[in-house]
Formats: structure tokens, C-alpha cells, sequence
């Protein structure tokens, strides 16, 4: 099943700690409530929807067709909605985030291909395993006669997803395997064509629908001893959501017992061909260019905000008033102390604001900690004798700042700001961590519906390079007209 | 009547370093007093005492009876309209033109409005010979017009005492006297000023005092004729004998 990257991991983990400790959250006290008197189901059924959280880059268990999220696990999400005479919303995030976001009662439900290992048991509830795979080695055609099942790669190269089941599986069955991990199964086919890894153990579902859409792969069993590990896929909730558990294990009884699984399986292979039926990037122009807007639109917001934000943290910093002083420094130290990924996760998770707003907020965040030390380096290089010539004739220190500083600051820092606007389209990527729609995660898209590893990677670096290069050229051009005014 | 300017017991120590001792002096209403002594006697720091720009660290500066030593900032504010400063490297605001320049201060502060700024801000760049440099830039200036900016500016918030520290000697030769010349006709007009500078042609000429100032207190104190003549203290006569050499 799907892997857990220990860095994202660690960094959901301390957003997630720190949101407990300081933040005595509405979050908290639901979950107090809820061991108290579990009305799971009953708020489900009195809001009259369940949300039920994905992460669509999964084929065929979860991915895009037309940017609208579609698959088997979808299916069966459409059908517990059903069964609980409620409304189905589905959510997308980053796999990493979906676990938090259940604790944080973003989503109600996650439904993303996940296994229910005794480590995620630990903190959410699990339903009853809905479908089982087999797994299987997906290896090049070409090497078809050398490997024929997982004994035949003893002190091989071999791939799989960081943190899952597989990964877990060539670890303890493969002997002496050169273990390749990787976060996702798109850059892991990459791998495999091109040679780095002999071959990539995955689970049956997802192995089959690669190598269909591959000629130049073949899957073959795996023949893992599966006795002892968390096999399956099932339904993820909040911990102690037993009533709302109880009634949806009815309905995956029921699709076990009809073998609807098939039947979805055979529909998502089918929705597959549409997404494969032309793969060109041009064809999936229309993803990219959402992605541009989004990162375009996260960037733009971040830096004028910053800026705002900046402005203001530099004047604290520079004025008189000792706890604003303070403050600001504070402020400025701890932002620039921690990574951008882990703020913008702490905001999604730990405030309970929409994805795009906390992106876009957390983006502003850091970089107003950022710009604050352009314009307090700014402020600072203006000579001295400006603010004594300014106060010798009456001025106010405000109106010194006002007309005569900044004025001069600002032709100062004007470039480090285009600069770190230009910055900003490049580690705003961070944000599709928590599912806001920018390029990267609009590559991750592509990716998965095309199963084209590498066209998708070139592509976003063409228009990651020719937006930062086109800006620094606008940028310099709009320095030298101001240079000369 | 009260003096324009009085200082008592005025001290300023830099950390450890004590650079002024102890100055007890007064500046009378239409005085012109000229400063001078060797470099690093504590002239810049005894004259940016005077408006504040330095604070002491003892004793007391009363401006026109008003001890003027702790106000809060807003009153100091109103203290320093009135006492008008020029310094040795100009200080113009090189994001504005020359009349802006001049007429910031008075509408911001005296909240004049811009129409009459702007013509009391030609008169004043008239008054210094600057009428037709009012829309240039301070960058496209020579040092002297940049000087007599400044002054027009100073001048701008009709101030009752005028401070100038060393005004010329950031100045080519040949463009100190368009700067001194202007300084006089100022004088001549009544301008009470406080002139700290290495010009002792103009000290003699225009000077009600000279001040001779050296190691942190005023050695000596008299008209030109007896600082420039009769000097008493051995410092002034040592320190004369190098200037007035050249
Ligand atoms: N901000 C400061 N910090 C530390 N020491 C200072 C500071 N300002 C001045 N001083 C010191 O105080 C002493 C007096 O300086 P000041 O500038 O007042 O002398 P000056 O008579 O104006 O000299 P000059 O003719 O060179 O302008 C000098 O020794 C100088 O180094
Ligand atoms: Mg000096």
C-alpha cells in the first residue's frame, strides 16, 4: 500500500504536537467528548454528509479523469454514503496529510488504498479490510526469463514505496536486496525503465494497471509469505468512531458477499482508458495550467502580504517599544527557524482553515519574516544623517520614516523583494503537501492519470523555468526604469 | 530676558571615553558665535547637544528659558522647528527635488499648505541663488548649491537660531564661498547662529565670539580681535599658530 515518508511524517507529527500542546483546540474537547459518548454516526447523519478524504494519484484505486476523482475506492465511498443516506464528499490530499486530517476532523473518512498497519491502528479506527491484493514484482520485459518470482532478486536492486507494506516485505523476505525507496510509484517506474532498480514489488491491483499501460513491463507474482502482515486495504476514522465503524462494515460485508469490488475494479480500468487513450502533455494542458495559476496566485498573495507583514515586523523591530520588540524578533527568528512545509501544516491542521487560505497564509508568514529583515537592512543602510537632518528640522519620527526613509529603503531593497517573489514560486511547491492545486501537485496528477513518469517532470520544470526566468527578466527591466527615474 | 541658548554643566561621555566636561555657556539673541579647535575636541558633539540629535549625559541645555534636556519626544519635536541645522555633508533627501526639499518640513509640521510652501520655498531658494535648480534633483547639484540648499531648507521652518557644523569643509575650494557668502548675508540679517567651522577669515569678519574649543571644554572665549590677536591660553596660541600658517 501507499508509503509514509519519515521526513512528512516527523513533520505531521510535530504540527500535530504542537497544535495539542498550545492550541487547547475545539479539536481536543470533540475528542474528549467523543471517548465519552461515541456519536459518530449520529453526527454524520445530522449533517447529512460524510467527507471522505483521498489522496487521487493511486490508480486504480483513486485518480483523476477529467480533474473529477474517480475509482474504486471512490465507488465505495459513493456506496457507504448510500448505505448511511447521506451526501459523499471527497476531499483531495496529500496521502502524508490524511491521517491528520481525520484526528483533526477535516475529513470524516479516509479512503485511499491505506493498509491498516498496528502503527496507524494506533491512532485512528479501522473498518474491516474491504479488498485484498496480491503482491507482485513489476520487472522490464526484456528481463522476463531472468526473475520469476521474489527469490530470484536475492542480492538485487529492488524498489518500493518508503514505509509501506512492500517496503517492509523486501526488507524481510528479499535476502541481501539493494532496497531503493521512493514516495511515489510513478518515480519508482522511472527507476525501473530506466535500469537504476531490476525490479519494483507493488500491490497486485496497482501492478496490473502499470504494466497495461506500459508495454515495456511485465508484472510477475511475488510468492511473499503474506501470513503475518497487515494485507488489505481498509476504511480510515477518527478513533473512537465505533457506531459510525459498525455501520459501514455492513456495507463493505455486503460488497464482499456481492463481489462488487470486481465490478469496480473493471469500471476503473475503463475510466483509465479514457485517461490513457492520449497521454500527450498537451492534452492534460488544462492541469498545468490550473497549477500555474495556483502557484502564480500563492506566490503574488505571499509576497504582497509578506511585504505588508514585513514592513510592519521591521518597524517594531527598529521602533522603541520593547515588547513589540521583542515580538517581532521573536517572531522573525522563529519563522526563519522553521521549515515553510511544517508552518503550513501547523495552519491547515492545527487552525482549521481551508487549504488555499492556509497556504496562502502560511506562505505570507514566512516570507513577511523574511522581507522584514530586507526592509530592516534596508532602513538601516539609508544614512544616518537623512533621519538626523529629518529630526533636526522637526519632523516626526513617523513622518521621517514616511517621506524620507522608506522612500529611499525601498529603491534599496526593491530587488531583493522581486527576488523573493521569484523565490516563492519555487518553494511555494510546498503547499501541495496539504492538496492546494499548484504545479507540483498538478504534476502528480498528470503523472499518475498518464503514467508517464518523466514527460510530466520536464514539463513543470519548463514552466517553472520560463516563469522565473520571464519575472527576473520584467523584474531588472522595471529596476533599470526605476533606477533611471 | 532669557538667553537664546544656555548650557549648564553639559557633559557626554561615549562608553567610557568622556569627550565633553563640563561646558557653561550662552548664545544672546543676534549672536553669531563661531566654534573652533582641533579635530576631535568635541565640537560636532557639543553642537548636536544643542537641538538633542546628541543627548547629554549630564547637565543641562535650555533653549529660550526652557529646560529642553528630557522633554518627550513630541515637545522636542516643536524645540528642534526652531533651531535650524546645517551639516558638514549636506544631508538633502535625494528621493525628492530641491523644492521639496525645502517644503517638506513646513507642510508636514507646520502644516502650511503646499501652495504657500511652495512660494515661500522660492523665495528661500531665490534668497540663496538657487530660483531656477527648484525641480532638479539634489544628486545633480554641485556641493555648494547642495550647501545652500541645505540652508534654504534650515531656513524653510523659520527658525530662531541657526547651528552649522563645519557647512564648508566637505566643499571643493572654490565653492566655499558662495556657501560663506550666504552665511553672512544671514548674519547680517540678524540670525542668531552657532558656526562651528575651520574658516577663520570668516570667523574674524562675522563672529560677535569665537569659542576655542579643545579636550572637551571651551579653553577660551573672546571677540576675533582676542582670540585671533591676543590669545592667553597656550592650547588657542598653539593651535592658531598651525591653522593660520597655511
Ligand atoms: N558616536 C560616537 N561614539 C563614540 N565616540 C564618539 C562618537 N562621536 C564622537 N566621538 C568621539 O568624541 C570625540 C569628539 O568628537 P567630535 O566629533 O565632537 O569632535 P570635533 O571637534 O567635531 O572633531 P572634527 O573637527 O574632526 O569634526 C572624538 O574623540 C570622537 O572620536
Ligand atoms: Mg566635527
Amino acid at each position: 500500500m501507499k508509503g509514509k515518508h519519515w521526513l512528512v511524517k516527523l513533520l505531521i507529527w510535530c504540527s500535530m504536537l504542537i497544535t495539542l500542546t498550545t492550541a487547547i483546540s475545539i479539536s481536543q474537547t470533540q475528542n474528549v467528548q467523543a471517548a465519552a459518548n461515541d456519536n459518530s454516526l449520529a453526527a454524520i447523519k445530522k449533517k447529512g454528509t460524510i467527507v471522505m478524504g483521498t489522496s487521487p494519484d493511486y490508480p486504480p484505486y483513486e485518480f483523476l479523469v477529467n480533474n473529477k476523482p474517480v475509482g474504486m475506492d471512490i465507488a465505495i465511498g459513493k456506496q457507504i454514503a448510500k448505505d448511511l443516506g447521506v451526501k459523499l464528499v471527497v476531499k483531495q490530499m496529500d496521502f502524508d496529510a490524511l491521517l491528520v486530517g481525520l484526528e483533526t476532523h477535516k475529513i470524516d473518512m479516509v479512503l485511499s488504498a491505506m493498509s491498516p498497519t498496528p502503527e496507524r491502528k494506533q491512532s485512528v479506527d479501522f473498518s474491516e479490510p474491504y479488498y485484498f491484493s496480491g503482491q507482485s514484482i513489476i520487472i522490464n520485459k526484456a528481463d522476463k526469463e531472468i526473475y520469476k518470482n521474489y527469490k530470484s532478486f536475492y542480492n538485487k536492486k529492488v524498489g518500493a514505496q518508503t514505509g509501506s507494506l512492500q517496503y517492509d516485505l523486501v526488507k524481510k523476505q528479499i535476502k541481501g536486496a539493494k532496497l531503493t525507496g521512493l514516495t511515489k510509484v510513478t518515480d519508482l517506474i522511472i527507476a525501473l525503465k530506466t535500469h537504476k532498480i531490476d525490479g519494483l514489488v507493488a500491490e497486485s491491483a496497482v501492478a496490473t494497471a502499470y504494466v497495461k499501460n506500459n508495454p515495456d513491463l511485465v508484472v510477475i507474482n511475488g510468492g511473499f509469505d503474506l501470513t503475518d502482515t497487515g494485507d488489505g486495504t481498509a476504511i480510515a476514522f477518527a478513533k473512537n468512531s465505533t457506531s459510525l465503524v459498525t455501520a459501514v462494515n455492513k456495507t463493505i460485508t455486503k460488497i464482499k458477499q456481492q463481489k462488487l469490488t470486481t465490478k469496480y475494479l473493471a469500471d476503473a480500468g475503463k475510466s483509465l482508458k479514457v485517461n490513457v487513450a492520449d497521454t500527450s502533455m498537451w492534452s492534460y494542458r488544462s492541469y498545468f495550467i490550473k497549477g500555474i495559476g495556483y502557484t502564480l496566485l500563492i506566490s503574488l498573495v505571499g509576497v504582497v502580504l509578506g511585504v505588508l507583514l514585513g514592513t510592519l515586523l521591521a518597524l517594531c523591530r527598529l521602533g522603541s517599544i520593547a515588547p513589540l520588540k521583542w515580538l517581532a524578533t521573536g517572531y522573525v527568528e522563529f519563522i526563519r527557524g522553521t521549515p515553510l512545509m511544517i508552518q503550513v501544516m501547523f495552519l491547515y491542521f492545527g487552525l482549521n482553515i481551508p487549504a488555499l487560505t492556509a497556504g496562502m497564509v502560511g506562505v505570507a508568514m514566512n516570507s513577511g519574516a523574511y522581507v522584514a529583515e530586507y526592509i530592516r537592512g534596508g532602513i538601516d543602510s539609508v544614512a544616518k544623517g537623512q533621519t538626523e537632518a529629518a529630526r533636526s528640522l522637526g519632523l516626526s519620527s513617523k513622518d521621517t520614516l514616511r517621506y524620507v526613509i522608506m522612500p529611499q529603503a525601498l529603491k534599496i531593497i526593491w530587488p531583493s523583494l522581486g527576488n523573493e517573489f521569484i523565490s516563492l514560486i519555487k518553494e511555494s511547491s510546498i503547499v501541495s503537501v496539504i492538496g492546494v492545486t499548484d504545479i507540483i501537485y498538478q504534476l502528480r496528477l498528470v503523472q499518475a492519470a498518464t503514467y508517464k513518469g518523466i514527460a510530466p517532470y520536464a514539463v513543470a520544470m519548463v514552466i517553472y523555468f520560463v516563469l522565473v526566468f520571464g519575472l527576473t527578466r520584467l523584474l531588472n527591466f522595471a529596476e533599470r526604469k526605476m533606477q533611471h527615474a | 530676558m532669557p538667553s537664546m541658548i544656555q548650557t549648564v554643566g553639559l557633559k557626554k561621555s561615549f562608553g567610557d571615553t568622556e569627550v565633553i566636561k563640563g561646558i557653561d555657556a550662552q548664545v544672546e539673541k543676534g549672536q553669531v558665535i563661531v566654534v573652533i579647535g582641533p579635530s576631535g575636541g568635541g565640537k560636532s558633539t557639543f553642537l548636536r547637544m544643542l537641538n538633542m540629535l546628541e543627548q547629554p549625559t549630564a547637565g543641562s541645555v535650555f533653549f529660550e528659558g526652557e529646560d529642553i534636556t528630557h522633554l518627550p519626544t513630541n515637545k522636542l519635536d516643536t524645540v528642534r522647528e526652531k533651531m535650524g541645522m546645517v551639516f558638514q555633508s549636506f544631508n538633502l533627501f535625494p528621493n525628492m527635488n530641491v523644492l521639496a526639499n525645502v517644503t517638506l518640513a513646513p507642510q508636514r509640521v507646520k502644516k502650511t499648505g503646499a501652495a504657500a510652501a511652495n512660494e515661500q520655498g522660492q523665495q528661500l531658494l531665490e534668497q540663496v541663488g538657487l530660483a531656477d535648480k527648484a525641480d532638479a534633483f539634489p544628486a545633480s547639484l554641485s556641493g555648494g548649491q547642495q550647501q545652500r540648499v541645505a540652508i534654504a531648507r534650515a531656513l524653510a521652518m523659520d527658525p530662531d537660531v541657526m547651528l552649522f557644523d563645519e557647512p564648508t569643509s566637505a566643499l571643493d575650494p572654490e565653492m566655499v564661498g558662495e556657501v560663506l557668502k550666504v552665511m553672512q548675508a544671514l548674519a547680517k540679517a540678524g540670525m542668531t547662529m552657532v558656526v562651528v567651522t575651520h574658516e577663520m577669515g570668516f570667523a574674524r569678519q562675522v563672529a560677535d565670539q569665537v569659542w576655542f574649543m579643545d579636550g572637551g571644554v571651551l579653553a577660551e572665549k573672546g571677540t576675533p580681535e582676542q582670540i585671533f590677536d591676543h590669545p592667553k591660553n597656550e592650547r588657542t596660541k598653539s593651535f592658531l599658530a598651525k591653522v593660520l600658517v597655511q
